[in-house]
């Protein structure tokens, strides 16, 4: 089939990319271990404290920053398509007959593969602080960090190939990334917020995505906050490739 | 399979709407012949890369037809894509991977198996002279290293014909020449060429035939000879002191001479179109002195495509060119 032929093609051009600068893996865990670092150690004093009865405060705060990495790794992809843009190479390849999705896919799969990896190594680092971590869980758990992942990049490269510019990619990042975190019951749980602030969660992806997280660490897969994730991130994951792999389609100039 | 391998009837494209409609491309018939270069020459804006876009599938057209290597652009893009080559104004190699990889990788999208990538690759890399530097990280070239990789990507899958847009654009001298040999070699071996471009000594050493754009109309077209042939004679370019006034009662009396063919005006310089240059001058100069007006500069020439232009026009190519956008 050509279109998976392109898809690995292009995939593999971005693995090289990724090879030849593998900084990016470690840059890319540094935001989550600071938190580890200089963030949890104020998280102890909460132990049995409400919203943190279930164990270790660390059993609550790492599944929160798995999901965090990947919504990160995704939202910032923008900027590298936009030099790529600017370089002529997305052009370059819509003048070939390569399948538009297979130019979305190669990339999104190479930031799904980074991903897995960061939030592996991650998990294993935060395992002697006192993270627990049930097995079965957790690979569900990666399951549901993949969605995001391929939703956040394909977002991500779709906004970066109409805006075209980093000046005007910049305000839109940084305006989703601050209030999808504050959101999402990463730093505190949101049972512990007003119920205006809760109802607002509701609208947000990674907010379903953290409380499931928590629940698939500590092995509590039949419950229904991670139907419920599953099921959003499901919709939306197709609904945002579709409109990304349409974006790649039109004309960019 | 004809001898015409582009052909565009009536071609339009328009931007925006209400006040801001840009007619970008209006009305557009071109005809590009097996084997030739073809000139597209124009000023920034004129329509040129919006008539590119269209031809190579990246913009669709809102109406009239274009057939590019037999195939119509707007029901089988994927079959255009195949046939054609395009090398766009910025380029397009991949500054992150090898310029050897940037080939293989372009001759695997148009479904090529690895060994005849590679094979491709090699062909190329000998044919257009880049051994010296297809092992290195395009990210280290310099400006007339890459731009010779991405004309070698535009042919990794043998094009019926090769689009090129501005492709001397940003170059010094010395690889803009090596680049027009380069085009010439490419013709030489079979290639048919669509060059765009708005520098005028290009279109005139390159294109066999030419199209000149302005505000998405073709305004002239043909050899470069035979458009220069249009403006027989001999060109005297004025240039008078700074005094509005007197330099348009030059220009209408110039006009009401005998010898005086043509005048265009363009600020303090003129330029007149006449049967012979020798025998115009020192009569051009008794009018001036006639008119009181000061002469800070003459000299004589004979037509060029810029005088094409200016006369199609009413503008210079070369002075309205700088500074604007496409």
């Amino acid at each position: 089939m050509k279109i998976l032929n392109d898809i690995r093609l292009l995939y593999i051009r971005k693995v090289f990319e990724t090879l030849r600068n593998p900084i990016f893996i470690f840059t890319s865990m540094m935001t989550p271990i600071l938190y580890l670092a200089l963030f949890s150690p104020l998280l102890k004093r909460l132990t049995g404290a409400p919203g943190f009865t279930s164990g270790d405060v660390l059993d609550v705060f790492v599944p929160g920053l798995l999901v965090i990495i990947a919504f990160l790794n995704g939202l910032f992809v923008g900027y590298g398509i936009i030099d790529e843009v600017r370089n002529g190479v997305i052009e370059r390849f819509r003048v070939t007959p390569t399948s538009r999705f297979a130019l979305l896919a190669g990339p999104v799969l190479r930031d799904l593969t980074n991903v897995i990896i960061i939030v592996s190594l991650f998990t294993l680092v935060a395992i002697p602080f006192g993270f627990h971590i049930h097995l079965i869980g957790f690979l569900i758990l990666l399951l549901l960090v993949g969605m995001l992942i391929i939703t956040t990049s394909s977002f991500g490269y779709a906004i970066g190939l109409i805006l075209k510019d980093e000046d005007r990619l910049s305000p839109i990042v940084q305006g989703l990334n601050l209030p999808i975190l504050l959101l999402s019951g990463m730093i505190l749980p949101m049972s512990l917020a007003p119920k205006w602030l809760q109802i607002i969660a509701h609208f947000n992806p990674v907010f379903y995505c953290v409380e499931a997280g928590r629940l698939l660490a500590a092995g509590h897969i039949f419950e229904r906050p991670v139907a419920e994730a599953f099921a959003f991130m499901i919709v939306l994951t197709v609904f945002t490739v579709s409109w990304a792999t349409r974006t790649f389609n039109r004309a960019v100039s | 399979m004809t001898d015409v391998v582009v052909e565009t009837k009536n071609l339009k494209k328009f931007f925006g709407g209400g006040k801001s409609l840009v007619r970008a491309v209006n009305g557009v018939n071109l005809s590009v012949k097996k084997g030739e270069i073809f000139g597209f020459l124009g000023p920034n804006g004129a329509g040129k890369t919006t008539t590119l876009r269209i031809l190579t599938t990246l913009l669709p057209l809102d109406s009239g037809k274009a057939i590019v290597a037999g195939i119509d652009v707007t029901k089988n893009p994927q079959e255009v894509r195949r046939r054609i080559g395009y090398v766009s104004q910025v380029g397009g190699s991949d500054r992150a991977a090898l310029g050897i990889e940037n080939l293989v990788l372009q001759g695997r999208l148009y479904g090529m198996g690895k060994k005849d990538a590679t094979d491709r690759a090699k062909e190329i890399i000998n044919a257009i002279d880049l051994k010296a530097f297809a092992d290195r990280m395009v990210s280290t070239y310099s400006g007339g290293e890459r731009r010779r990789l991405d004309v070698a990507l535009g042919l990794m899958n043998r094009p019926s014909i090769l689009f090129l847009d501005e492709p001397t654009t940003g170059l010094d001298p010395q690889n803009r020449a090596k680049l027009w040999e380069e085009i010439k070699a490419l013709q030489k071996a079979g290639t048919t060429i669509f060059l765009t471009t708005h520098y005028l000594e290009e279109a005139d050493i390159l294109a066999d035939r030419l199209s000149i754009m302005d505000y998405g109309k073709i305004v002239a077209e043909g050899t470069p000879r035979d458009l220069k042939k249009q403006i027989a004679g001999d060109v005297l370019s004025i240039g008078v002191e700074n005094q509005d006034k007197n330099a348009d009662e030059l220009v209408s009396l110039l006009r009401q001479q005998k010898f005086v063919r043509d005048v265009t005006r363009e600020d303090n310089n003129l330029r007149v179109y006449v049967q012979n240059g020798e025998t115009a001058l020192p009569e051009i100069l008794r009018l001036l002195e006639q008119q009181k007006l000061v002469l800070k500069t003459v000299s004589l020439s004979v037509p060029s495509l810029d005088d094409v232009f200016l006369k199609k026009t009413g503008r210079s190519l070369r002075t309205g060119s700088e500074g604007g956008k496409e």
